[in-house]
């Protein structure tokens, strides 16, 4: 309903990695920051996820979720960052155009010198695992449910069968239990869990939750509202052994199968996305394929744990005030590609523009691995290397490395995980 | 029964009795409005179009895909030809975006016994004229035939084993549940009452004519009946003694793709022309085609069932269709599934519609049968209806004060910026974006809630709005949606269902399973 | 007489399956363990395994229903279901602080519970 505002820099949503974007930019020297976010409150995610075991990274302290999001919203609050709340981001442009709505403006636009994408991720559905059987009413997804029992105060079951071993998967196990409904089991089609073992022990085995491995569940019975699923043992190719399947009683399954980073306005603007993370494809100041617009937090990859959200939120927020700040004196230089080498499943960031700075890599296994070596090599030159005792692909990792150290190049950047006994 | 899912007191007496609230039903009410205000609909169901009309691949059929000669394919070209003038006023889209019909290699084998030669000229002329002149010939107009390159210039994603193609230009898509709210609507706007929830239970039949409905409510006198009851028209026809046809359930399951990602991957729809012994069961073999909303689909399948309420979807038939879009097209998105389901169709032993008057109760009139292409015949059938019902007593008079107009609620993702924001000046509701997924307002929930046919379940809102149907499928909206319910109805969130009794969404408040109580 | 316990150790990725031998509550063994972080784990989780409690309590007037608690320090695990449940008949009023006191020492462990945020008087803006 009024003219078009030009920020220095708008964030889109305002979890973890929007409030950590926010007050990095602002502390970098912006005096024009707005933070977009559609819920009434700050804190994304975080407000729900009221158990503890956040933040040992960041502050050096065991947070719960609410507590975490409180540090950074009391620090948003005094550093005089503009925040409009219940607000949508209709579309987004390549030349960062924002079209936003909320109930006080109405439908408003934006052109902002950066943007700093911050939405974080959605659960994965059960069509996307595709699971057969009815559509009634009880089947929902472990975030959607905890948001239900923690902050609406609505319990979506009373007896539940929960499919997939995530973490969200096994805290709503326990969270279930001690509100008082039932959870029969966790089923998992996977040989190995797919959560934090800290989650396995003190979700599952301090309540006694039987967590069945390579089991999934081929039906959901009940036309009207969910009566029982039907779970199968799968062989080693992930199919249901159909003489192995059992009906189990219940009126909701939980699903935990997944998240998908949340990027339907980063293909509207054209922002280049990275197959294997489902996010955008980043440089070490998390800049995107398109000038001025950075990512950071679950938008850019599934993270395990809060504080690699908000560390990355802290670089994306940086580098959206120096791109700023530099505006038009400062081309973009060519890129190096970063390298998923042996037993990576991806690494963030893909890209390296300034070899000089120091870059921290994020990057998850593909397989378990005991007694393993992680390691960056800039043209074949070790640049960091680590013995770790076990790797698994729930655990993310971090590796950092200063590329510019490198004697040569670089050309190329590879993050690899070798065998220890490989490597002599 | 909830207080607010019980209909208001039933008529004690009323011109014509339509049994059975789907895309069939309120069509014949809609259009007997056009001669008498005293019509009544009966759905036992929360809404209407919650059975056939609600799960179907919302096509309007040319007819060239049924058999020549039945009645079926009379209803169907007539039915295409009528649908702009039925659906004018309505405040649904009709899209008439075509039908390809693809000749792809498979179509005839190579080992046929035949020279190659011979065997492209069927391939790439024969079948394609032949098909041109199937249609001219049961009146289907506009029909040509495409050379290869023709093809992938319409549709670039199809198989390279594509040969040459039939494009049919009448065909078309309308939402099968949008278009039927909005015909029960229009007919309650000129006079029609549409009672839901309410379940027919017999008919008080007397000297060979039909004398009253029973329900489950009460008794409502007339001497016309329409039986649109679907699936369970045969049962229903029985209950007045009106029978002697078998409705045998034949389910159909399709999977929905995310329109982000689909949007224009196929323009129109797509199907592989295949030789009658290469169908393995009694459907045109179903295709690919963008639905009225643009979300890719690929369906249906047809598998014979015993339970006319299976709705489910077996893990075969997911494979199945993705065996048999794999070869059509190639590369398509499958990540981006964000949905399927499954509906019942209502098959006679015959195959074909059956519609008339009963020739053992007066009155009593049977639209059964009633399976694809149903929706692409419903102006025709209810044409067909309405002129059997005059024979027995309808008025032919048309009224002079029928109002042609349903009035559509605004969608704001329609909306240009401009009028958004005249809502959102008018009521600060239109901005507050409940559903982000379709960009779908509080305001528009309100209005679905409060509209003529109400919603007042979690299904019926996304019927009208398109809540929970996005990529998230209701992760992030259900609470909110079913919050703005529970205020507008005047019930606990608990009371909310997702389509009706016995489907609670939530199965108790914060604390009550631990014996805290209510707050 | 002896007996044998079995712990899965969370102290790394490695997640070593552990088994602690006792006599009478004297540890005689722990086998299992990797290093000697896990061999002090089994040991705890033995002798007195403690967990953080968090759950939520009814709130009214706020802006909304429930407010997320946890408790300042671990509590005895054998006392968890009965702290949640003690809570779960607890209703505030808002507004609350950040860390405000909502239930002291907990079933006598010594251990406040708290409010894990900041949770303002009603008012909310949306449905």
């Amino acid at each position: 309903m009024s003219a078009v505002r030009r920020p220095q820099c708008v964030v889109i949503g305002a979890g973890p990695a929007g409030l950590g974007a926010a007050l990095a930019a602002r502390e970098a020297g912006l005096s024009d920051v707005m933070l977009l976010e559609r819920d009434f409150e700050l804190g994304g995610i975080l407000p729900q996820c009221i158990h503890d075991g956040f933040g040992s990274i960041v502050f050096e302290q065991v947070l719960t979720g609410p507590q975490y999001a409180q540090r950074f919203i009391d620090r948003v609050e005094r550093a005089g960052i503009e925040v409009k709340l219940n607000t949508m981001v209709l579309e987004m442009r390549g030349d960062r155009r924002i079209t936003a709505v909320n109930p006080a403006d109405g439908v408003f636009e934006l052109e902002p010198s950066s943007i700093v994408l911050a939405m974080g991720c959605r659960e994965r559905t059960r069509h996307q695992v595709m699971i057969p059987g009815y559509r009634p009413a009880g089947v929902i997804c472990a975030g959607a449910a905890q948001r239900d029992i923690n902050i609406e105060g609505l319990m979506p079951g009373r007896r539940a069968v929960i499919l997939g071993s995530g973490d969200i998967g096994l805290i709503m196990a326990r969270r279930l239990t001690l509100e008082g409904a039932e959870v029969e089991g966790v089923y998992e089609i996977m040989d190995h869990p797919g959560g934090l073992t800290r989650n396995v022990v003190q979700c599952l085995h301090d309540y006694d939750i039987p967590l069945h491995l390579s089991h999934t569940v081929t039906f959901i019975h009940g036309r009207k509202r969910v009566e029982a699923v039907t779970v199968a043992r799968v062989g080693e190719d992930l199919k249901p052994l159909r003489d192995t399947e059992r009906r189990v009683p219940c009126d909701t399954l939980v699903l935990s199968v997944g998240l998908i980073p949340e990027n339907e306005l980063s293909k509207q603007a054209g922002v280049q996305l990275d197959p294997l993370t489902g996010g955008p494809v980043v440089d070490e100041t998390m800049h995107t394929s398109v000038e001025g617009i950075f990512a950071c937090g679950n938008v850019v990859c599934v993270f395990d744990l809060v504080d690699w959200v908000t560390q990355t939120a802290e670089t994306a927020g940086r580098g959206a005030a120096e791109y700023v700040l530099e505006a038009g004196r400062r081309k973009r230089g060519p890129a190096v590609r970063v390298t998923a080498g042996r037993n990576v499943k991806f690494v963030v960031p893909q890209l390296v523009r300034r070899p000089e700075r120091g870059v921290d890599f994020f990057f998850r296994v593909e397989h378990p691995e005991r007694a393993a070596r992680t390691r960056v090599l800039v043209d074949g030159e070790e640049l960091y290397s680590r013995k770790a005792k076990m790797v698994r692909p729930p655990e993310m990792i971090k590796a950092g490395a200063d590329p510019g150290k490198a004697a040569r190049g670089p050309e190329n950047v590879t993050v690899e995980v070798v065998a220890e006994e490989e490597e002599a | 029964m909830p207080a607010y899912m019980k209909p208001g007191e039933l008529p004690s007496r009323a011109g014509l009795v339509v049994v059975g609230g789907g895309v069939i039903g309120c069509s014949i009410a809609r259009e007997a409005t056009r001669f008498t205000s005293d019509v009544v609909v009966l759905e036992k169901e929360a809404d209407v179009a919650c059975g056939t009309s609600k799960a179907n691949n919302a096509e309007v059929h040319s007819g060239i895909g049924e058999d020549a000669g039945t009645l079926k394919q009379k209803l169907n070209v007539r039915g295409n030809r009528m649908y702009d003038d039925f659906v004018r006023g309505l405040g649904v889209e009709l899209k008439r975006q075509g039908l390809l019909i693809v000749v792809t290699q498979r179509a005839i084998p190579r080992d046929g016994g035949m020279s190659e030669d011979e065997r492209m000229e069927l391939l790439t002329r024969k079948i394609p004229e032949g098909i041109v002149a199937y249609g001219k010939n049961a009146g289907i107009e506009g029909l040509r035939t495409l050379s290869r390159e023709e093809v992938f210039r319409m549709e670039p994603n199809v198989t390279r084993e594509a040969v040459a193609g039939v494009f049919d230009p009448t065909y078309g898509l309308i939402s099968p549940y949008k278009l039927t709210i909005a015909l029960a609507e229009h007919a309650v706007i000129n006079g029609a009452r549409v009672f839901l929830n309410t379940t027919v239970t017999g008919f008080r039949v007397e000297d060979g004519a039909v004398r009253a409905v029973i329900t489950d409510r009460g008794e409502i006198e007339t001497s016309l009946v329409v039986n649109a009851a679907g699936v369970f028209a045969d049962e229903v026809a029985d209950m007045a003694g009106a029978g002697g046809f078998v409705i045998h359930p034949r389910k159909g399951a399709t999977l929905l793709f995310d329109r982000q990602v689909t949007a224009e991957y196929v323009r129109s729809s797509v199907a592989e022309f295949r030789l009658p012994g290469q169908r393995t069961t009694q459907s045109k073999g179903g295709g690919a085609m963008p639905t009225a909303e643009g979300n890719l689909q690929l369906g249906p399948t047809a598998i014979e069932v015993e339970d006319k309420y299976d709705t489910s979807i077996s893990a075969e038939e997911i494979e199945e269709i993705f065996e048999r879009f794999h070869y059509l097209l190639p590369d398509f998105p499958r990540d981006a599934l964000i949905s399927a389901f499954s509906g019942v169709r209502a098959p006679t032993l015959e195959e074909d519609f059956v519609i008339g008057a009963s020739e053992a109760v007066r009155g009593f009139v049977n639209v059964a049968g009633i399976q694809s292409p149903g929706l692409a015949s419903a102006p025709a059938i209810a044409e067909m209806v309405l002129g059997i019902l005059h024979d027995l007593g309808l008025p032919r008079e048309p009224r002079p004060d029928f109002d042609p107009v349903r009035p559509a609620p605004p969608k704001f993702s329609e909306l240009s910026n401009a009028e958004r924001n005249r809502l959102i000046r008018e009521d600060p509701r239109w901005g507050n974006v409940i559903c982000r997924c379709e960009t779908v307002t509080e305001m528009e929930v309100v209005n679905a809630i409060h509209s003529i046919i109400p919603a007042t379940n979690m299904d019926a809102v996304k019927r009208r709005t398109r809540t929970g149907m996005g990529r998230c499928q209701g992760g992030f909206c259900h609470n909110r949606v079913a919050a703005i319910l529970a205020r507008e109805l005047g019930i606990p969130v608990t009371a909310v269902t997702k389509d009706g009794e016995g489907s609670p969404v939530f199965l108790g408040a914060a604390k009550e399973f631990l014996g805290g109580g209510q707050a | 007489m002896k007996k044998t316990h079995s712990y899965t150790c969370i102290n790394c990725p490695l997640s070593c399956g552990l088994t602690l031998v006792e006599e009478d509550g004297e540890v005689l063994e722990v086998s299992g363990a990797d290093c000697r972080v896990g061999e002090k784990y089994a040991v705890e989780e033995f002798r007195n395994p403690r967990r953080t409690v968090s759950t939520t309590v009814r709130v009214q007037g706020g802006v909304l229903p429930l407010l997320p608690v946890v408790s300042a320090a671990p509590i005895p695990k054998a006392l968890v279901r009965d702290a949640v449940r003690m809570l779960s008949r607890l209703t505030v009023d808002a507004p609350v602080a950040d860390g405000q006191v909502i239930y002291p020492d907990i079933l006598g462990t010594g251990v406040d519970v708290v409010a894990s945020r900041r949770l303002d008087a009603a008012g909310r803006g949306d449905a």
